[in-house]
């Protein structure tokens, strides 16, 4: 860049407009989420909550409870039965189970794509690329009635599953790379004094291949943390589902105003919350995600 | 010899739970979409032969066209503002500063957010009483105050599109942005020399050589956009009067409302034709030139 001040001055202006257009709608759902009921429904909105209120993020977790004192609580604008934290735990123990198992889906298979000669290896690392060539949102008819007919319909390892086969292509394709960084005289070397491949993944290939394993472990929680078609197709019971449906119901639920958009805003933070904290640290991983490769700093 | 049959034995197992996540999930119900379409699924009993029924009863459903016809009107006007977006951007984040990288996650940031999410939060956003865009429009009377957006389908498609353009620009952006850091200095410095302006740098320099980038994110833009289901389900709900369907919106409906799986399936199929022969086009073409 031109070390001109007037280019420089323009340079800063023009991005930090940008930033602050780009980041509102997040402000806005943040703070809204703050506000008190009144607040929210002034008619004068303000950039900043008057007075700072937990009392949204109070109620979605209060949600679906029996006590009789939230009877009349619930008359006042609960939608559904089962509680925010419920949904959040359910989200979370399908997105850890879908990057548990795409680490060793894709770490073993990347291994085989490196180090292993057998016949059809092109073929069969061509076939694992399908998920990106046929789109899965067209297949809702034909998984629906597989998941009904293996009675995985309604089930959390359903969900894990169908996440786990959309991390297939760029998974493989992540590990292979990570891999093959590494000398193949490596493995050789270990085999002949007598280590076993168990042994060689876990001690050798895993820490080396620690930037590809992390690329899986984000892009995984990222698939399996944002699903909304499925989770929604496929998980029927008001006890397992995830949190973006429960959003849902707030967003199109019939609960008095002021309540229904402190709800779905704290509801929202909630949800993206995670996902923030793991792009502050861990943002060069998702675009390499994206891009296939590294973009320079 | 023994040692590369075992070899090859191991290689099958470490691959083996991949390729059966992919034959399971995908390439099974691929198969069986195409079968479910040439039958009828009562809700008792066996299914039933019915042939190319389905697909040609899809000749004559006006839902079904009003659905398609939206689904390319949507993915026609998000295309050319996503890129009216991304591009600048791209440029923009390519002059390297101080800060510069700061500015690049930020802009990337709303493709981190799910879908449905973001939905929820330009919901609140464009809310007729109280969602601080149109409450700022009206109060500013650059709106009536009776307008609410859901109420045509042209404002519903607009609102829509901005969302859309907020949350997916930075894909489109990193991609190209990778593309064009692949391109080496001496570019910049030749035409420096030869006294180029900027604007002629950029149009006879930079878009040329990042010609693939802006394909793929092409290609994947377009695609994703004929898939597009949950901002319409969360944003308009298909309305006002079903005029905001997508196409993947009317086959769930169909398929998993009415429980004709039959004639959904059938759409599933022509919708996963369709997007192989938008893809194709758009190969053919840029391969061209």
């Amino acid at each position: 860049m031109n070390k001109n001040s007037s280019d420089h001055y323009w340079y800063y202006l023009i991005n930090i407009i940008l930033v602050m257009i780009i980041i509102f709608p997040i402000y806005w759902t943040v703070i809204s989420s703050l506000k008190t009921p009144p607040e929210l429904i002034s008619a004068d909105q303000t950039f900043y909550p008057h007075t700072l209120t937990f009392e949204y993020y109070e109620r979605i977790l209060r949600w679906g409870s029996q006590d009789k004192e939230d009877a009349n609580f619930n008359q006042r604008g609960s939608v559904m039965a089962g509680n925010i934290f419920k949904t959040f735990i359910n989200s979370s123990i399908v997105s850890l189970g879908t990057v548990f198992l795409s680490l060793i889906v894709c770490i073993l298979g990347g291994y085989a794509f490196t180090f292993f000669k057998f016949k059809f290896k092109e073929f069969f690392f061509i076939f694992l690329l399908l998920p990106l060539l046929i789109p899965s949102v067209t297949l809702i008819i034909p998984l629906y009635k597989l998941l009904f007919n293996t009675g995985l319909m309604d089930k959390h390892l359903a969900l894990i599953l169908l996440h786990t086969m959309a991390m297939v292509p760029l998974g493989i394709f992540m590990m292979r790379n990570a891999f093959s960084s590494i000398p193949k005289s490596l493995r050789e070397v270990a085999i002949l004094e007598g280590s076993n491949d168990i042994k060689i993944l876990l001690t050798v290939m895993i820490p080396l291949a620690i930037p590809g394993i992390l690329t899986v472990v984000v892009f995984a929680l990222y698939i399996s943390w944002n699903d909304f078609v499925f989770a929604y197709l496929f998980i029927t019971s008001d006890e397992n589902k995830m949190l973006n449906i429960a959003l849902k119901q707030i967003a199109h639920g019939g609960s008095q105003f002021e309540f229904k958009w402190g709800d779905l805003t704290a509801g929202s933070v909630v949800s993206f919350l995670p996902l923030i904290i793991i792009y502050a640290f861990l943002q060069k991983y998702f675009v390499r995600g994206i891009t296939g490769s590294a973009v320079k700093e | 010899m023994k040692r590369s049959n075992k070899e090859q034995l191991i290689g099958y197992l470490l691959i083996l739970p991949a390729v059966l996540l992919v034959l399971i999930f995908l390439v099974y119900p691929f198969l069986n979409s195409f079968y479910m379409s040439f039958h009828k699924w009562p809700i008792f009993g066996d299914p039933k032969f019915v042939g190319l029924k389905y697909y040609i009863k899809l000749w004559n459903d006006d839902n079904f066209w009003n659905a398609l016809y939206f689904t390319l009107l949507y993915t026609i006007t998000v295309t050319p503002m996503l890129f009216a977006v991304a591009l600048p951007l791209t440029l923009l984040c390519n002059i390297r500063a101080k800060g510069s990288t700061i500015f690049r996650s930020v802009y990337f940031f709303p493709v981190v957010l799910s879908f449905a999410v973001s939905a929820y939060v330009w919901l609140w956003l464009y809310n007729e009483s109280y969602g601080v865009i149109i409450h700022t429009l009206k109060n500013l009377n650059l709106m009536s105050d009776d307008f609410n957006i859901w109420l045509t389908r042209n404002s519903s498609l607009i609102a829509v599109n901005i969302m859309i353009t907020w949350k997916f620009f930075g894909i489109s952006m990193i991609i190209m942005l990778a593309g064009l850091q692949s391109i080496s200095d001496d570019f910049y410095e030749a035409s420096k020399l030869m006294g180029a302006t900027r604007l002629q740098t950029i149009l006879n320099i930079t878009l040329p050589l990042i010609k693939t980038s802006i394909a793929l994110a092409l290609i994947l833009s377009i695609a994703g956009s004929m898939q597009a289901y949950e901002p319409f389900l969360i944003l308009t709900q298909g309305g006002p009067a079903n005029s905001t369907k997508s196409l993947v919106m009317h086959i769930v409906d169909t398929g998993l409302e009415y429980f004709k799986l039959g004639p959904a399936a059938a759409m599933g199929t022509v919708l996963m034709i369709l997007l192989l022969v938008i893809t194709m086009i758009q190969l053919y073409f840029f391969r061209k030139n």
